[in-house]
């Protein structure tokens, strides 16, 4: 992200405020490059304006009608802020600790459960729950990256991948085992349509949108502006050289799991209302989880935010183009285009 | 080391594919002798007692062991001195592979029997490892045609194939719309894309232009990974449809009734055909509002029987829970069997094979009559009947010989 490299895919409106993924590199190609950097930003901006243009105009000579479209273009954006919201807490992980962590829709299962009981025990609004899940997957992730994961540190990436995996299955059957199988679900009070832009959309989408983004942002200035923000991405930039500065890796380690797992218990959270609760409900996040967190750039919460909500879209506009087809085909095609020009991710930094 | 992922990702993404369905180690459950010798004999469940579908599953094997106790008490079978029934539960997973293997286990164990699966993929598995080791196989839920097609001499089926559900959806349709004065005449479908919802949809589709209702649009979508139905119901608004067809499962049938309270299409119904969603009694709870007035035509428990009220009943007191219907069918499945062994007199697969082929069994569902098997295999008298969302209760309403209360058309949705 420090180059105005050739044009590309990538939406470059706040390329700007997301440059800083790795500061050592950030300060030198600002200052010589200032005036490429920004005629490569507004040529990449025009080609996605008129990609995106394309892509309505293609979908509105498909479905033949305007309503549809912007119904979709809605509707794309909405789920695209969830999926960015599930994969923000991944993108750390990932970024950070170098961990596949397909455990990820387990803790937000997790979370989901929480807020079943918060709600159906208690009576109490669904978005308390947060102040109980999100301490609760905070310690829990640390737990879990202390007694489990830390012991795998150094070791082949393949040994953390199946603890993951093998903690993910556990998760799930204890789910089965105390909740037992019936489905459950959370409802929202007060929860109707609201009409944008001769499209529908339920308060609680729009609510889990905006605080979506406003975890990007918390998370982002986390990341940039405060000592503990600046200790993580120096560990993720290179671990030994931060440890050879004085950071406890093995702290960070341990706070960037609980951060991403509470990010997890967050989601978990504002998605309940959306959501049939089963104990396999987590699973359904996972794979879009992944594609989009590689897609934004690993370890970049802007990223998966921007990711999410391209793939919101591709999904929504692709249903319309390829009626009939999985919506991860057309996911999977913007993936694999993305990869190939850009094959760090849209914001990623070149290793 | 950013770029390790890659490599890590490409072995992780199969596996993780994979770990949906099959992951526990086999046979962490089941009996632990062999059994068709002796006192005791061994009749095998296989059912999804974990993963997507363990709702059912669990459901299902609870109904199975309810018909063997009750069959227990009544003294065992009476033409084999009394012999005592014993099931041995085993959990497909979901899983074709993981299916086939536990039936294989299970009649090296002696399984005189087995019922099952729910997944018409489990199934047909099943199926084939039951006729290669001549041992009959009653399919309690399992909807598609397919399973039945292959000549197999040893496999039956309870639950009415997914043609006769696709036809006599349209049927229904087509006499409670006219009988209440409002004819359907444009149906929009939205069905889930595998074998199931396209079977279904197929079955439907003839019958219904047969009756001179125009399918218009058709409407696809992956159960697996749908999300949102916002946008497939804005398009089945602007189609100008005046019935909402929909063929899928639970999760996306809620996804289905949310979006189209959010929607607020002008239809005269939703109209679900075998829906996985609309006829479950957690469905009008889960959706409140949205599920009012939805119907669904879809094989039921006849619960204008009081034998099947008992059974009900009795279910509730046992596992704390509602009986739904895939549990009865698990039920009858064991009682078609037990009532072959009593008849046959004989635990020899081959002699049980014929004694079931012969069936003539009084049914807790609601059918044209009692059990009965065709030549292929498939219950004579299975037949769907249409339910409704009522004042927040699933209420069976037509045919009127099962009508708990007269169905409410046009049910505009937000009604």
């Amino acid at each position: 992200m420090t180059r105005p490299t050739t044009a590309h895919g990538a939406p470059a409106e706040d390329g700007g405020a997301v440059t800083a993924a790795d500061p050592a590199t950030d300060t030198p190609v600002a200052a010589t490059g200032g005036r490429a950097w920004w005629r490569g930003a507004v040529g990449r901006t025009a080609l996605v304006l008129l990609l995106a243009v394309l892509a309505v105009a293609l979908a509105y000579w498909r479905s033949g009608s305007g309503v549809v479209v912007s119904q979709a273009v809605v509707t794309g954006i909405l789920i695209g802020g969830v999926y960015g919201l599930v994969a923000m807490g991944l993108t750390l992980i990932f970024g950070v600790l170098d961990i596949v962590n397909f455990a990820h829709g387990a803790f937000l299962a997790v979370a989901l459960y929480v807020t079943v009981e918060m709600t159906g025990r208690f009576g109490v609004h669904p978005y308390l729950a947060l102040l109980v899940a999100v301490p609760v997957m905070f310690l829990l992730g640390a737990a879990v990256q202390r007694g489990i994961l830390s012991f795998s540190i150094g070791q082949p990436l393949e040994n953390q991948l199946l603890i993951t995996l093998g903690l993910a299955l556990l998760i799930d059957n204890l789910l089965l085992l105390v909740f037992g199988p019936n489905p459950r679900s959370v409802a929202l009070p007060g929860d109707s349509g609201v009409e944008i832009l001769g499209a529908v959309a339920t308060v609680s989408r729009l609510l889990a949108f905006g605080v979506a983004l406003v975890l990007a942002a918390l998370l982002y200035l986390l990341l940039q502006r405060t000592r503990l923000g600046t200790a993580i991405r120096a560990v993720a930039a290179n671990d030994t050289g931060a440890q050879l500065v004085g950071i406890d890796t093995r702290r960070i380690y341990m706070l960037t799991f609980a951060i991403g797992t509470a990010c997890a218990g967050a989601a978990g959270v504002l998605v309940s209302p959306l959501v049939t609760i089963e104990p396999t409900t987590g699973e359904l996040f996972n794979i879009i989880a992944f594609v989009v967190v590689v897609l934004g750039g690993m370890g970049n919460v802007v990223g998966a935010l921007v990711g999410g909500l391209l793939i919101g879209l591709t999904e929504q506009l692709g249903a319309l183009y390829l009626p009939g087809q999985s919506p991860l085909l057309a996911v999977f095609v913007v993936f694999v285009l993305v990869l190939f020009l850009r094959p760090q991710g849209l914001f990623g930094s070149k290793a | 080391m950013r770029k390790r992922w890659t490599p890590a990702l490409a072995v992780a993404l199969p596996v993780v594919l994979a770990a949906c369905g099959g992951s526990a180690p086999p046979g962490a459950t089941g009996s632990d002798e062999g059994g068709g010798t002796g006192d005791t004999i061994v009749i095998g469940s296989l059912h999804p007692l974990s993963g997507a579908a363990a709702a059912d599953g669990q459901q299902m094997d609870n109904g199975a062991q309810l018909a063997v106790d009750a069959i227990n008490e009544a003294g065992g079978i009476e033409s084999l001195g009394g012999a005592q029934l014993e099931l041995a539960s085993a959990d497909t997973q979901g899983a074709p592979e993981v299916g086939q293997s536990e039936a294989q286990r299970l009649i090296q164990e002696g399984a005189v029997a087995l019922v099952g699966t729910y997944q018409s993929a489990v199934s047909q598995n099943v199926a084939a490892t039951a006729e290669r080791n001549q041992v009959p196989f009653v399919i309690d839920v399992s909807s598609a045609d397919e399973i039945l097609q292959q000549g197999y001499t040893y496999t039956f089926r309870l639950q009415p194939s997914a043609e006769v559900l696709g036809q006599r959806g349209a049927e229904y349709l087509a006499q409670v719309s006219e009988a209440a004065g409002a004819p359907a005449q444009t149906v929009a479908v939205l069905h889930e894309q595998g074998p199931f919802g396209t079977a279904i949809t197929e079955s439907f589709r003839a019958q219904a232009e047969q009756l001179g209702m125009t399918v218009g649009e058709v409407i696809t979508y992956d159960a697996a990974n749908v999300s949102d139905f916002t946008t497939q119901i804005t398009t089945v608004q602007e189609s100008g449809a005046d019935v909402l067809m929909v063929a899928g499962y639970y999760r996306d049938g809620v996804l289905v009734a949310n979006a189209v309270q959010t929607v607020g299409p002008e239809l005269d119904a939703v109209y679900g055909v075998a829906n996985g969603a609309f006829d479950t009694p957690q469905f009008p709870g889960e959706v409140g509002a949205a599920g009012e007035g939805v119907f669904d035509a879809n094989y039921r428990l006849d619960i204008t029987n009081p034998e099947t009220q008992e059974l009900a009943e009795l279910y509730e007191q046992t596992h704390g829970d509602q009986m739904r219907t895939a549990a009865v069918l698990s039920h009858e499945a064991v009682r078609v069997v037990a009532d072959a062994l009593e008849r046959a007199g004989d635990t020899d697969p081959a002699a049980l094979r014929d004694a079931i082929a012969e069936t003539q069994l009084e049914s807790l569902m609601a059918q044209s009559g009692p059990i009965a098997f065709t030549e292929t295999g498939e219950n004579e008298n299975a037949t769907p009947i249409l339910m409704q969302v009522l004042d927040g209760n699933v209420r069976q309403v037509y045919p009127e010989e099962y009508a708990e209360t007269p169905p409410v058309y046009p049910a505009p949705p937000g009604l």
